[in-house]
């Protein structure tokens, strides 16, 4: 974990430009909110998330979560079909200002794309760098 | 086909206005245009990046990038509005690469801000007379104060001009401000109030002048020294404090009027004479709360309660603004001073009979270590017994005396009611009676 201009960047993920991060576990992919995003919108009171079973698109929207002050989509970084939905965070949405990265997670996607999808989103290192651009 | 909202301006009112024009409309094109590098960033920080307080100008942003890609707000910076057509309904832009571009609005919000005003003093085109508004204004203070500045003189003692003072103070310049009206912070306090704050500075080292107009700019090009009520006052850097006037032309140009404030006109829903186009912060003008007169309080808070206001209706959904008591607060060194509704002063210009009522008591319990001193006063209106203002100065907890004593008055409370209250105490944090409610008693006193 590297701190850039005070927004934490995670090793070991991939990140979409729209501040969404994708982990990997094994056939399926993780997914969720970075830091970044948690705390350009503050404390977030509201979470709509979609149901089992749906399908995602990459650079579609697919929820919205929705701050005091702030109304964001949610912006799928891959394409697939949701397997897990974080119901947590729909009752308790402040996990996503607390803990984005593991706590926080939205939803269980089992990718349909994944190696040709990926090649659209960031590493760590190139994460780190563009964080350090936005956070200018 | 999508609403199109455009907003002029992109600080806290025209950030605010947008943010609650996108809860309501996830569809609508909504675009920010603003000649500045940096948007969304507070300006009330400025006088305490250059105090040190806050190490950089950059931690003033409070809307990153990410905020407005993720409300899909279109952000562009460095983009100086040149005309509005109310008759087409679009705007007309520079961007910083010198194209023009025509944007067609269905709803207009007009946030352009206020300028710093100069008043004609002999000498005034010279150059090396600073102001503070934007961040760039901010970087060339801290810029002179690195290359040595070690002395400045300071014109106007309001807000801007003692808070900038007191950073300077902190950075080891010596600091002389110089005021037209006969005391400090004169649109804030009253006289007896602001005495107290006056004292405190003056114990910090700040040179206070008080009843001298400035009257030349002194100087080979570059301002060296000012002349002051017939003397001579030499500095190495000037800032020039004397207020901010509200930025009209636009909508002068367009054809939408101004009110008696000299500010843009609008109604309860922050909509000026001209549909659909919406007027908000410190362009705009308001009712006050007590007088019902357009004013043009030109805060912070007011603007984004305004913008919040213009955003929703802008994108169809209906909201009033209540109003303004023009409630404030500031920090000097170790002094606290607020205010909200009317001073006495300014209820007299209003014809408004008042009883006041000023007490000086402590922040703790008087035999509790620490204990500051704080000191209330209250202005009462006559007839109906009602608090119309409050003034707190203090070493500690004015900001939420000031803060109840604004629910007091948009709840129209009488002091009869106030003298009742029923606060909190405990030896470490209060007295046993809050300073409020002695006040009160006070006042009530003074009607019998």
């Amino acid at each position: 974990m590297v701190n850039v201009e005070g927004y934490e960047v995670p090793e070991g993920l991939y990140f979409s430009k729209d501040f969404e991060w994708v982990k990997i576990e094994g056939t399926k992919v993780r997914i969720g909110i970075t830091d970044y995003a948690q705390k350009s919108l503050r404390e977030i009171v509201y979470a709509e998330l979609p149901s089992v079973g749906s399908e995602v698109k990459q650079n579609e929207p697919y929820g919205t979560v929705e701050s005091v002050k702030a109304v964001s989509d949610l912006i799928a970084p891959l394409s697939g079909t949701i397997e897990e939905v974080n119901s947590e965070v729909s009752s308790k949405p402040e996990l996503l200002n607390e803990d984005p990265f593991t706590k926080g997670w939205l939803l269980v996607v089992k990718p349909i794309n994944l190696q040709a999808e990926l090649s659209n989103l960031m590493d760590f290192n190139t994460a780190v760098e563009w964080h350090k651009t936005q956070a200018k | 086909m999508a609403r199109r909202i455009i907003v002029v301006g992109a600080n806290a009112a025209g950030v605010e206005a947008a943010s609650a024009a996108r809860k309501k409309d996830r569809s609508a094109e909504i675009t920010l245009l603003t000649q500045e590098k940096i948007a969304g960033y507070s300006r009330c920080g400025l006088p305490f990046v250059i105090g040190g307080q806050i190490p950089d100008f950059k931690n003033l942003i409070v809307y990153p990038q990410a905020y407005f890609q993720m409300l899909k707000l279109n952000l562009k910076t460095e983009t100086k509005v040149t005309a509005i057509d109310i008759k087409t309904k679009s705007v007309t832009c520079v961007d910083n690469t010198g194209s023009i571009l025509t944007l067609p609005y269905d709803s207009l919000i007009i946030a352009t801000g206020a300028d710093a005003f100069m008043p004609p003093i002999k000498g005034r085109e010279k150059s090396g007379i600073f102001s503070l508004r934007t961040i760039e204004d901010g970087e060339r203070i801290l810029q002179a104060v690195q290359n040595g500045a070690k002395s400045a003189v300071i014109m106007g003692a309001g807000l801007i001009g003692l808070e900038t003072g007191a950073a300077l103070i902190e950075r080891g310049l010596k600091v002389t401000i110089v005021e037209m009206l006969p005391q400090i912070l004169p649109q804030m306090l009253d006289a007896d109030m602001a005495k107290l704050v006056q004292e405190h500075l003056q114990e910090r080292g700040m040179v206070i002048l008080t009843g001298k107009t400035v009257e030349e700019f002194l100087g080979e090009g570059k301002v060296t020294a000012i002349v002051a009520a017939g003397e001579k006052i030499e500095a190495d850097m000037f800032i020039s404090a004397f207020g901010v006037r509200a930025n009209t032309k636009l909508a002068m140009d367009a054809g939408i009027p101004l009110g008696e404030s000299r500010a843009i006109k609008t109604n309860s829903r922050m909509e000026t004479e001209v549909k659909d186009v919406y007027a908000v912060g410190d362009c705009a003008e308001a009712p006050n709360l007590i007088t019902h007169k357009s004013v043009c309080p030109q805060l912070g808070t007011i603007a984004v309660r305004e913008g919040k206001v213009a955003g929703a209706n802008a994108a169809g959904d209906y909201s009033q603004f209540t109003g303004v008591l023009a409630s404030a607060v500031t920090r000097l060194f170790n002094i606290e001073a607020g205010v909200t509704g009317l001073t006495e002063n300014s209820a007299a210009r209003n014809r408004i009979e008042v009883v006041t009522g000023a007490i000086t008591s402590k922040t703790k319990a008087d035999y509790y270590p620490s204990a500051k001193p704080v000191r209330v006063k209250l202005v009462v209106e006559k007839e109906s017994q009602r608090i119309i203002g409050g003034q707190v100065v203090g070493g500690e907890e004015v900001t939420q005396r000031i803060n109840a004593l604004s629910f007091a008055i948009q709840k129209q409370m009488t002091v009869r009611d106030l003298a009742k209250a029923d606060t909190a105490y405990a030896p470490p944090l209060n007295e046993t009676w809050d300073p409020l409610v002695l006040a009160a008693e006070m006042v009530l006193m003074r009607l019998r």
